[in-house]
């Protein structure tokens, strides 16, 4: 077993996590909205950017904004059916809605793509790059630049410019938001729609490395909720160090111990740690 | 309406309840379909318990229904175990599994608690499938007829166990109804409703909510326990979460805290499912969408559209359907 060679699996993973589950940051941090639907969204992302490759032959690079336009759509349609919850903070029920959502996307996903596993080849998951003993894809490269960047522009968004300035207000405190002028409806479609674009975006980016299924968004949403929870709700930093903390951790056990539980060990993690600090989940409202 | 006459009443749509599958039919199908109704039922009613009274969502029962399952499968193919005891094998897990789950959880609150308990379930649905003690992905196989040897009964298909089903149905609302009226069901309405309250009254929040999570566990895994028997084999398709949602589903759509609104939603669900399918995956897309748009546009369900007819008619001092406050 190379140790080097997990050292970059984990780095890689751990990148395509944050990458996935900085939709949820932003929904959770920013808006104080959740989205059990996610993983069902990472799958939609997955499908139709293969859709677009293998179907109609458009290129990755194309086929990348159409999955995400995609997630807009379906992010776009979420929100507005559940306006009125989100204008009431009813997180109960604002988590049965997506769930339900997520219920409904897999069926209709499976009707559309039907429910045989698919491989989403692009032109950068074929090309391998062996560097000594080491191996990893083009892909994975293109995983690691992406995150960084995107960690990075979101970062600068939420704290130096207007619209994050705005987005952090309504989550503090919606009432006052609207008192001072500010159109909260907007900026809850706002965030849901960057939710649906971040999701697709990192699904037309992880999802090569793997079979996809229209049933993997069951297993998906779990790592973002790891990610989230432990990178301390709604923090982007935060998020960033706990992906890559995770991935390193899924590599490391997935090698050393067994890869089919990697995920309920990761999740062991995520007890243990909100056992010993419960009350450090409680970041404050727009907390980055 | 006086509370005697209510009993009898309720007395008398219990006897009759038994002959539903008889009155329409009596066909395999009509018997298949009812035990599974009082199956979903059941399993339902201990959701319930978690969402309408207590006001978080459980998002784990999935598991104690495949905990019920799993415990009555391993009783009965491996051990040997009756009925009876795989019963009280399963209650004795889910009740082991609750308290485990119910002990990390209990300073959670709302979503995180729903996360965390959505997290269980997808770890044990992992679990299942690879751990070859639980038959992994293959499931166990070779469950027994449900025999009773010691009163001479068995039931070696739907009809025969559609006695136990119905028995088992009337038990949990029985449960259900029981725990409302109690202390602990007013202690939870009042953690719900208005923790400081309860505080200040004397109930202690995290206590209570513990114990209900005791008393919801069991219900829903006797569901499981039964399941084992009509299907006459588990795997870890009983941690899909087409369980949840119709758990979730059944539990909204006709009304919180009614006290048959988890059987009547059941019903509507599965007579759907077994009567008028469009096929497997538009159905998904059917349940989903009935669970969305309940709560995005019926808080009450399906009883507050007809509330304010209701309203006409007869002199209430407190609407039945009452809806959730929301919480800030």
């Amino acid at each position: 077993m190379n140790l080097t060679q997990q050292l970059v699996n984990g780095i890689v993973l751990g990148h395509a996590y944050a990458l996935i589950a900085i939709g949820w940051t932003v929904l959770l941090g920013v808006a104080r909205l959740v989205n059990f639907g996610h993983g069902q969204m990472y799958m939609l992302g997955a499908f139709v950017t293969w859709y677009g490759v293998s179907r109609l032959g458009l290129p990755y690079i194309v086929s990348i904004p159409f999955a995400m336009l995609a997630g807009v759509a379906v992010g776009f349609i979420m929100q507005r059916v559940m306006l009125r919850l989100t204008l009431k903070q009813d997180l109960v029920s604002i988590m049965i809605v997506t769930l339900g959502f997520g219920y409904v996307l897999h069926g209709a996903a499976a009707l559309t793509f039907g429910s045989t596993g698919q491989i989403l080849e692009t032109p950068l998951s074929t090309q391998d790059i062996y560097w000594g003993d080491l191996w990893f894809t083009y892909q994975d490269i293109a995983i690691v630049i992406v995150a960084i960047l995107f960690f990075a522009a979101l970062k600068y968004t939420i704290d130096r410019t207007r619209i994050g300035r705005l987005a952090r207000m309504v989550a503090e405190d919606p009432q006052l938001a609207a008192l001072a002028g500010i159109n909260v409806k907007r900026v809850y479609f706002g965030v849901f729609a960057f939710e649906g674009a971040a999701v697709a975006l990192a699904a037309a980016l992880v999802a090569p490395r793997t079979p996809i299924l229209t049933s993997m968004g069951f297993d998906e949403v779990i790592v973002t909720f790891v990610v989230v929870v432990l990178g301390g709700i709604g923090s982007v930093t935060g998020s960033y160090l706990a992906g890559l903390a995770l991935g390193l951790f899924t590599a490391f056990f997935g090698a050393f111990v067994s890869p089919a539980y990697a995920t309920a060990a990761a999740f062991a993690v995520l007890i243990a740690v909100l056992v010993v600090r419960p009350g450090g989940l409680a970041v404050s409202p727009g907390g980055r | 309406m006086s509370h005697g006459m209510k009993t009898i009443l309720l007395a008398i749509l219990a006897v009759l309840g038994f002959f539903v599958p008889m009155i329409l039919g009596g066909s395999g199908a009509v018997y298949a379909a009812c035990v599974l109704i009082a199956i979903f039922a059941v399993m339902s009613y201990g959701l319930d318990m978690i969402v309408s009274d207590l006001g978080e969502v459980s998002l784990a029962h999935t598991v104690f229904f495949a905990v019920g399952a799993y415990t009555t499968a391993l009783l009965s193919a491996s051990a040997g175990f009756g009925p009876l005891l795989s019963l009280a094998g399963a209650l004795l897990m889910a009740l082991l599994v609750a308290a485990l789950l119910g002990l990390v959880t209990l300073q959670l609150r709302e979503f995180v608690f729903s996360l965390v308990t959505y997290a269980v379930a997808v770890v044990a649905a992992t679990v299942a499938q690879n751990w070859s003690f639980l038959g992994g992905s293959d499931g166990l196989r070779g469950i027994p007829a449900f025999e009773i040897s010691l009163l001479g009964f068995s039931a070696r298909n739907d009809r025969e166990l559609w006695p136990v089903a119905y028995l088992l149905l009337l038990a949990a609302i029985y449960v259900v109804s029981s725990f409302r009226r109690s202390r602990l069901g007013q202690a939870a309405m009042m953690v719900h409703l208005n923790p400081r309250l309860a505080v200040t009254s004397g109930v202690d929040p995290q206590r209570t909510r513990l114990q209900v999570f005791l008393l919801s566990a069991p219900i829903t895994a006797s569901a499981g326990w039964l399941y084992a028997y009509q299907r006459a084999y588990i795997s870890a398709d009983v941690l899909e979460t087409y369980f949840l949602i119709l758990m979730l589903t059944a539990v909204v759509v006709v009304g919180r805290r009614l006290l048959l609104g988890p059987l009547v939603g059941v019903t509507l669900i599965l007579v759907q499912e077994k009567f008028f399918s469009f096929g497997g995956y538009v159905d998904k897309i059917i349940l989903g969408s009935v669970l969305i748009l309940t709560l995005s546009f019926l808080p009450s369900g399906l009883v507050g559209i007809f509330a304010p007819l209701r309203t006409l008619f007869a002199r209430r001092q407190a609407p039945l359907g009452k809806p959730i406050p929301e919480r800030s």
